[in-house]
């Protein structure tokens, strides 16, 4: 799996793991149904209420209000952290939107948690996430493509109500391991579970 | 859920003819159509996205060159999941008076239905089981 970790090289590497909370590095290759179901419904009380238009603006204003070194920049105004959450690691064409047939299955595996009866009533945010390499607007931009290219082939190939997902770009906005800001555990997609669907 | 016209309908025939047992998981048919059509899609349809029917409209635009094993999957991968969602759509009309017989006291949500109706499997009606287990939710 390193050779594929290179930086230019044509994709990131594939992984999934669990958004550990306090081990960011924590990368499994595959995860169970079950462990993301489990992973995408342990709601907490003090959950903050997060839109996918506060989020947008949250990263935008972190990308606009804080310019040093990626690894002084403070977190994200909104603590994402508190949400139920899976981290899974998606390989894209580089500098595209393209998902590789590589990550088919890991798409699948995310929609047979979204389409388990014990989600099915609930709502949830797709983030895209960049390493420091490239801008900062080019990162925002390409992440919120890849969470969008996320959400397509869910909401369509894998058939989940597209009333249950919005995507998010956080670019470089929200790194999982500020100390290595190019590390390519940056890279990746996080699902949130943002509470029940309004009926 | 329109299958794109040409080869692929040829191949729909075909698939259609074999009894399913089971459907796929969503995890399985992604792995499926990477596996079978992945050379295809890397050689035709590199700038392609999966979503959208897009990747499918790719594929069948070049079918006299895409492999023929690619075509039935992808076919068999559309079948299953059409087949999974109408289960998934139709439990609770199907499992409608297992649900009152057997689960009474149950409060509806977070799939507690469903959980005691698979508890219950032994004694629920065999519509709903089948049902049960076209929609993956066993």
């Amino acid at each position: 799996m390193t050779s594929l970790m290179l930086r230019g090289g044509l994709v990131a590497a594939l992984a999934m793991s669990l958004a550990a909370i306090a081990v960011p590095a924590a990368a499994q290759t595959d995860l169970s149904n079950a462990q993301i179901v489990q992973g995408l419904q342990n709601l907490t009380q003090d959950a903050p209420v997060v839109t996918a238009a506060s989020l947008r603006q949250a990263a935008l204003d972190h990308a606009t209000m804080y310019s040093g070194p990626a690894a002084q920049r403070p977190p994200l105004a909104i603590q994402l952290d508190k949400l139920a959450q899976i981290n899974v690691q998606i390989q894209f064409k580089l500098n595209s939107a393209i998902i590789l047939p590589d990550s088919y299955a890991t798409i699948g595996s995310i929609a047979d948690a979204l389409h388990n009866p014990v989600l099915q009533g609930y709502k949830f945010i797709i983030t895209g996430n960049t390493d420091t390499t490239g801008t900062r607007e080019i990162n925002l931009k390409l992440s919120q493509e890849r969470a969008d290219a996320v959400m397509e082939a869910l909401t369509t190939t894998f058939n989940v109500n597209p009333a249950r997902l919005e995507a998010v770009g956080l670019g470089e906005e929200a790194l999982q391991d500020t100390k290595n800001p190019e590390s390519p555990v940056n890279r990746r997609v996080q699902i949130f579970n943002v509470g029940p669907l309004k009926r | 859920m329109v299958l794109a016209a040409g080869l692929f309908a040829l191949a729909a025939a075909g698939a259609a003819t074999g009894a399913q047992a089971q459907t796929m998981s969503y995890q399985q048919a992604g792995a499926l159509l990477a596996k079978s059509c992945g050379p295809d899609i890397t050689k035709y349809c590199a700038n392609v996205n999966l979503g959208g029917g897009k990747l499918l409209g790719c594929l069948d635009a070049n079918a006299s060159k895409v492999a023929s094993k690619c075509k039935a999957d992808f076919v068999a991968v559309k079948a299953s999941i059409t087949k999974r969602v109408m289960a998934q759509q139709a439990i609770f009309k199907v499992c409608n008076a297992d649900a009152a017989r057997l689960c009474q006291g149950i409060v509806p949500g977070d799939g507690n239905l469903i959980s005691c109706l698979v508890e219950a499997t032994k004694v629920v009606s065999k519509a709903c089981n089948q049902t049960i287990t076209d929609a993956g939710w066993r």
